[in-house]
């Protein structure tokens, strides 16, 4: 599984719940678990790197909902 | 002096210039009272009297404009205009009425809650699960408003990269219901849909929070595409709005709450999450050391038994090959014949201890 950046965190999020749950299947192959183990770690890098930089963006609606259609 | 000239009227005039009169004189007024000999005719006209202690006027108004449940004996306010009718009674022409004082707004409320509830408005299977983390959401409500600032500020401390459109209305008053749901029915009908609606509104009186027991606003939020999320006043307030939403927050801070997650507590789940990897691979490198210091085990004992069996074989042999031995049955008396046995011939005898040499002389059979 590779990672991607530009995805949004609900999609890391993802990402990274499928790289724990390996962890438990019946895939998980010893030779493996430490690219999957930084793969991961990574992942959650990225997480934190974007919660801790991303704003919200407000925009006011330019509708006049005081007039009726 | 003469008496003053009156003017003389058809009775259509004298009722079209007394109306004018009346218009002009009265565009609009509140008039406040007790309601008494409700009814509705017809399934769409609306009747009854206000009264207080000393007189009543009939109040007239189509079931439409009637988004609150009145009955006899409550009071209210009504926004009409006076105008009297082609046959000549007075009355009022309610367009907007709202019940008035605690016991009327509780008694209204009430009668509104079982209706809306006997048609399963606020069923809980009807219930939608707000998206988990949404990207793209909604806020109806008044931008100068204490209750938006505190939502905003909680969101914005909260979580990131959600875009919030924000449609700015009134939350009180008589047009806040409307214009509510003209920007539920705005966001609705967007292309690009929001994840959630949510509507906020902190405390205030049970008059200033009545607009979210008004009846089409109720029905407008049960009926949204998107997932709303209701926060009104403080927790002891209770709306129908709330009841109606998919998702009701006790107050503007609690819906900021329930929309997003915190980024902290976010950042240590993952974390979490990632730190537990370690120790379960270490329980696995373990489990599989174990597996093959057992498997290891399997095959020494089994090599061990293989070994004790050939042990066992050889001893057998042995014994085998002892019992064989010629000295043995010499020793228990026999004899070693060599040589041919023809009459004549010279044979060599062995015995346990001697050697003997020979001669045939006489060969027969037994």
């Amino acid at each position: 599984m590779s990672v991607k950046n530009n995805l949004s965190i609900a999609e890391k999020t993802t990402q990274l719940d499928t790289l724990v749950a390996w962890f438990d299947s019946d895939e998980f192959e010893l030779e493996k678990a430490l690219d999957m183990f930084t793969k991961a770690e990574k992942l959650a890098a990225e997480i934190e790197q974007d919660l801790a930089t991303m704003k919200n963006s407000i925009e006011i609606v330019k509708v006049r909902f005081s007039e009726s259609e | 002096m003469g008496e003053a000239a009156s003017i003389r009227l058809t009775v259509s005039d004298f009722i079209a210039l007394t109306n004018q009169t009346l218009e002009y004189a009265y565009p609009s007024i509140e008039v406040e009272g007790e309601v008494a000999s409700f009814k509705v005719n017809q399934g769409k006209f609306v009747f009854f009297d206000l009264k207080d202690a000393t007189g009543s006027v009939g109040c007239f108004m189509t079931l439409w404009q009637l988004r609150t449940p009145i009955e006899d004996g409550m009071k209210i306010v009504v926004t009409a205009s006076p105008k009297l009718t082609a046959w000549g009674k007075f009355s009022l022409t309610v367009r907007v009425l709202r019940p008035s004082g605690e016991g009327s707004l509780k008694k209204s409320f009430e009668l509104l809650r079982a209706k809306l509830e006997k048609e399963g408005l606020f069923a809980e299977e009807r219930k939608r699960s707000l998206p988990m983390l949404p990207r793209h959401v909604a806020v109806i409500s008044s931008t100068q408003a204490a209750g938006y600032a505190d939502f905003i500020k909680i969101v914005n401390d909260r979580w990131g990269g959600v875009q919030i459109d924000v449609a700015h209305v009134q939350v009180q008053g008589a047009d806040a219901p409307d214009q509510m749901i003209r920007a539920l029915r705005y966001f609705n009908s967007q292309e690009n849909l929001p994840d959630v609606i949510v509507i906020v509104r902190g405390g205030g009186s049970a008059d200033d929070l009545s607009a979210f027991n008004d009846e089409l606003l109720v029905r407008e939020i049960a009926t949204s595409r998107v997932p709303t999320l209701v926060g009104v006043g403080h927790e002891v307030d209770v709306s129908l709005a709330d009841m109606a939403a998919d998702v009701r927050a006790a107050t503007p801070s609690n819906a900021a709450q329930l929309l997003v997650p915190d980024r902290q507590e976010y950042i240590r789940a993952v974390r979490r999450q990632v730190h537990t990897l370690l120790p379960r691979m270490e329980v696995t490198i373990e489990r599989y050391r174990r597996d093959t210091v057992v498997r290891l085990e399997t095959m020494f004992e089994k090599l061990s038994r293989r070994l004790d069996e050939q042990r066992e074989k050889v001893a057998m042999l042995r014994r085998v090959l002892l019992e064989l031995d010629p000295n043995k049955v010499l020793a228990r008396g026999y004899a070693l014949t060599r040589g041919e046995i023809v009459v004549g011939n010279m044979i060599e005898i062995e015995k346990k201890d001697i050697l003997i040499k020979a001669e045939v002389r006489n060969v027969s059979k037994k």
